[in-house]
């Protein structure tokens, strides 16, 4: 009954769409829907509020933020996946949804290479390895020779299984050939929380994240993962300086919309919000918060989202790990 | 027999059967060792706990009787009820301007004090209009107007 | 006096006009979103959040937490007027409350939550003047071991919310506990009971469960009665508590001020349990416990109070630690860092206006919803005396509404239909819907906690006991799990007797 009144539904709407051509002089002529498929108030909501709220001005119409939260934003994606390729429904999400949830989550009703467009990455940020204030080890090299002394010992939290910062952690311990046990919280803060207490040993965090309580003394920060070093830290390493090649992760926010989009509603749209992640209004703010700003094209965004997918990809396979269903 | 009829029977059938369902569902969830408690460990536990706190209750129902079940009241069941999912069923197609005054009219008719009146149709139609403005309008609740069968 | 100096540049901050004015806006609106069913803080304040930008910092953190405070006064007057409890600390509210809602005594009632969280945010607001950063180090010694105990405790504290059965009571917990555990496992990633859903990924929300167990259910059950009696209410007697009333409610409210208030600093969660833990210690320590659950006053201003003192405490951590309690105070701290200030332990020091502002804000704007909630009370209670069968389909429709904001799809509303049969029939069977929902806000957590207490400490279960906060939790969770069963045991030995 739901089904098929939801099959009547889709059919009207897709009746009504297809009997008007799009013409990109138009566009846009009616408000356009930002898909946001996380709940409000989380780090892609406020990416994508703060985008559209300094872009609105220069657009003729609304931009109407709209959260669809569920399953690391696979529930959102998928709707944004299925929408009509007219620029009047474009989503703001993270590396998760992009990337690892194509590896992670087999079931997913999108492919982010084969049924999104990109519009720009917005921002990145590397992560940090931080260890609690009391941690015996002062540099990478001891760390790493600590986590050889005790194999699958030390506790790393991390802001949930499968996030980014859990796979950063997989990646180290990969890379360094070292084992620890992962101990995964519901978000970044009470992984943080319990690092500060002394109640887990270490974790990979978001720089901007972390950045205060390291000043405060109550985290020691190691190393960070940025392919150069974090201006709120000049004088941490990254571990590429340290010898350890393959690190350079960022965690990472971007506009995409659904695959097809005609290509002056794409570059229409790349333009406005480059430009306004660009301006003196909120580049300032979004590098405060510890993002660095991309704003690249759409075709450049398209290869790294691929480049992202297949090295996740890779990472969950040899840490062989899955989320069992 | 009377301990067909008890609330605890009914009670513990309710326990029962949820408890099996949450068991049978979760049969495949890996159950881990207790360092590292896999994601089947909660729901088995809670369960059996379920399914024995039924069976107690069903066993109280027959010793102890106690009162019997009163009548469950089919009409407003199905009519408020019915309106909640009138109203999620066709929000897409009619629109909150259509659908929104039906399933109040729909959900009113569960109350027999109701009658439909030019006055109960106003207030249908002034409360629409106040929840349109305040949720579409106001805080921006993305509920089509006027849905896909009027080009919304 | 430092603390006096502090103050006074609070005072001066607080009151400087436009901040007035901000305040004011914030509890309003808050107030507003927590009247309307399934529209919480967050969402709001996500909305807000860039428009702050044009104000200086203290006037925009000022708005944002006049919102949060506002939005949990609003939540509980849903919960006493039609028993919808929007927000999951107002479920304990709505027990009590609504039942002297149908004696007519709403205005009583609301009074009574207006007075309670008042006194309890001067309290508290106090407290953070004087030991915010003191404080801060208890909200780092509680680890997952403590976490758990106190989840522990908790949910022994629930089997005494339940005014009927034991043993409905246990098994509503478990029920609960069992809904709680739909959605993604947090440990590993598993998808648990979502039997294909993605909808279901995240979990059934509260809001959902809530509004469909609670409010549809209990108006399947008001309608059954209606024109035997006047429908849901009886003539209303008195707006405002007598002086009797007061006298009665100054206990409960310090009590429940003080649990709050300790509470509220635990980031993990703790400020979710200030509620049902005043209430359960209210029927505890009452020499009447069973008025609870049909309209004891102390049943309202305990929980009020609990939940208004954790509200304005759970900012401790927030402001000298910068670590949220709860994504309302994560999006605090975002809008601090876009103001350009760093949250954490030199707030108070490089940022006195701000900081002491904030704190004395607090305070006025508790004030202001006291002012701004009395007057209405009348108005509140004129709406619930329209004829029901008026007002119950209006209800049904901001129901669904407010659940199809949640997520913005259509899935929320079958859902909460569905719950609202199911509580339909359990109220038909006697089976109190509260525990449920108690067990399913404390089920996830305490699982969380647990497992990852026990990853910690390799599989260790005694270290629950050779850790000392997480021991003494543990040790009264036992002593008040032996006060509730040892009644229950004696009067079922008295019956033994009596059938010989």
């Amino acid at each position: 009954m739901l089904k098929s009144l939801h099959a009547l539904a889709g059919g009207v709407a897709l009746l009504c769409a297809t009997a008007m051509p799009i013409v990109a002089q138009d566009y846009p002529s009616k408000p356009v829907t930002v898909i946001v498929p996380f709940a409000p108030g989380g780090a892609s909501d406020t990416i994508a509020r703060l985008t559209t709220q300094i872009m609105q001005p220069n657009f003729a119409q609304p931009l109407v933020i709209e959260n669809k939260p569920g399953a690391t934003g696979a529930v959102g994606a998928g709707e944004v996946a299925r929408s009509k390729p007219d620029g009047y429904t474009l989503m703001q999400a993270s590396i998760g949804t992009y990337s690892t949830n194509l590896t992670l989550q087999p079931d997913a009703t999108y492919d982010a290479r084969k049924d999104l467009d990109m519009l720009t990455i917005a921002v990145r940020t590397p992560n940090a390895l931080v260890t609690r204030p009391d941690f015996p080890a002062n540099n990478v090299e001891e760390f790493v020779a600590e986590l050889k002394k005790k194999p699958d010992a030390l506790l790393f939290a991390s802001s949930g299984a499968g996030s980014s910062d859990h796979l950063t952690a997989e990646l180290f311990w990969q890379l360094t050939g070292t084992t620890a046990i992962h101990v995964p919280y519901k978000g970044g803060a009470p992984a943080q929380t319990d690092v500060m207490g002394g109640h887990a040993d270490a974790s990979f965090q978001n720089v901007g994240a972390i950045a205060n309580f390291v000043k405060e003394g109550k985290m020691k920060i190691l190393a960070v993962t940025g392919e150069t070093r974090s201006p709120a830290f000049p004088d941490v390493p990254t571990f590429k300086e340290l010898g350890i090649e393959g690190l350079d992760v960022y965690s990472w926010q971007a506009f995409s919309g659904p695959k097809g989009l005609p290509a002056d509603i794409r570059t229409k749209l790349e333009k406005g919000l480059t430009e306004a992640l660009n301006s003196p209004d909120l580049k300032p703010k979004l590098e405060a918060m510890g993002y660095e700003i991309v704003a690249n094209d759409g075709a450049a965004a398209d290869a790294f989202v691929a480049q992202e997918i297949d090295r996740w990809a890779k990472v969950i396979k040899d840490g062989n790990i899955k989320l069992e269903n | 027999m009377q301990g067909y009829r008890t609330k605890d029977f009914w009670a513990g059938a309710v326990y029962v059967a949820l408890g099996l369902t949450a068991f049978l569902l979760g049969k495949g969830y890996s159950l881990g060792s207790a360092a590292r408690m896999g994601p089947g460990y909660f729901p088995m536990v809670l369960s059996g706990l379920l399914v024995l706190i039924g069976l107690i209750s069903i066993a109280r129902g027959f010793l102890s009787g106690g009162e019997a079940v009163p009548r469950i009241h089919i009409r407003p069941a199905v009519l408020v009820i019915g309106a909640t999912f009138f109203f999620a069923a066709t929000i897409e197609l009619l629109g909150a301007a259509i659908a929104l005054p039906a399933a109040l009219i729909m959900a009113a008719m569960a109350s027999r004090l109701f009658r439909i009146s030019p006055f109960a149709m106003l207030g249908a139609a002034a409360f629409t209009i106040f929840c349109l403005a305040v949720f579409v309008k106001g805080l921006g609740v993305p509920m089509p107007m006027f849905g896909a069968l009027f080009g919304g | 006096m430092e603390i006096l100096a502090n103050l006074g540049l609070g005072f001066e901050t607080a009151f400087s006009f436009w901040n007035l004015v901000y305040c004011l806006a914030g509890v309003f609106l808050g107030t507003a979103i927590g009247v309307l069913p399934g529209l919480g803080p967050t969402a709001t304040i996500a909305m807000l959040l860039p428009v702050t930008f044009g104000l200086p910092p203290e006037t925009a953190l000022i708005m944002l937490a006049g919102i949060f405070y506002g939005a949990q006064y609003g939540g509980s007057t849903t919960a006493i007027l039609v028993n919808l409890p929007g927000e999951s600390s107002s479920v304990v509210t709505a027990l009590d409350g609504y039942q002297m809602a149908r004696k007519g005594e709403a205005g009583k009632a609301l009074a009574t939550a207006a007075i309670g969280s008042f006194a309890a945010g001067t309290v508290s607001t106090i407290l953070i003047a004087f030991f915010a950063p003191a404080l801060a180090s208890v909200a780092l010694s509680f680890g997952p071991h403590e976490y758990f105990s106190l989840m522990v405790l908790g949910l022994i504290a629930s089997v005494v919310l339940a005014s009927g059965s034991l043993l409905h009571a246990l098994g509503m917990i478990v029920a609960g506990l069992i809904f709680g555990l739909i959605g993604t496992d947090v440990n590993t990633g598993t998808l648990r009971y979502t039997m294909g859903m993605p909808e279901l990924a995240d979990g059934i929300s509260f809001v959902v469960l809530a509004m469909g167990i609670f409010g549809l259910g209990e108006i399947l059950v008001n309608l059954e009665h209606e024109g035997q009696r006047s429908t849901a209410l009886k003539k209303i007697t008195g707006l405002m508590p007598s002086r009797a009333d007061l006298k009665q409610i100054v206990a409960p409210v310090t009590r429940g001020t003080a649990l709050g208030s300790v509470l509220g600093i635990l980031p993990g969660g703790g400020a979710m349990l200030a509620s049902f833990a005043a209430y359960a210690l209210e029927k505890k320590a009452s020499k009447t416990p069973e008025r609870f659950g049909h309209g004891a006053i102390e049943g309202v201003a305990a929980p009020e109070a609990a939940n208004n003192a954790g509200a304005q405490t759970s900012f401790i951590p927030m402001l000298t630690l910068g670590l949220p309690s709860n994504p309302v105070m994560a999006l605090m701290i975002g809008a601090m860092i876009m103001q350009g200030i760093q949250p954490g332990p030199s707030v108070i020091e490089d940022q006195p206006v701000l900081f002491w502002g904030l704190i004395v804000s607090m305070w006025v704007g508790n004030l202001m919803l006291l002012v701004l909630n009395l007057p209405m009370i009348g108005l509140w209670v004129r709406m619930i005396s329209i004829p029901y069968h008026y007002l119950f389909p209006c209800i049904v429709a901001f129901c669904a509404i407010g659940v199809f904001s949640l997520a913005n799809q259509t899935f929320e509303i079958w859902l909460m239909g569905i719950f609202g049969l199911l509580g339909y029939v359990l109220r038909k069977l006697d089976c109190e819907p509260a525990p449920l929902l108690l067990g399913f806000i404390l089920g996830p957590m305490l699982e969380e906690h647990l497992r990852r207490a026990m990853l910690v400490s390799r599989g260790d279960a005694t270290t629950f006991l050779t850790r000392p906060i997480s021991a003494v939790l543990i040790i009264v969770s036992v002593l008040l799990l032996v006060s509730i069963l040892a009644p229950a045991v004696r009067s079922k030995r008295e019956e033994a007797f009596v059938e010989d």
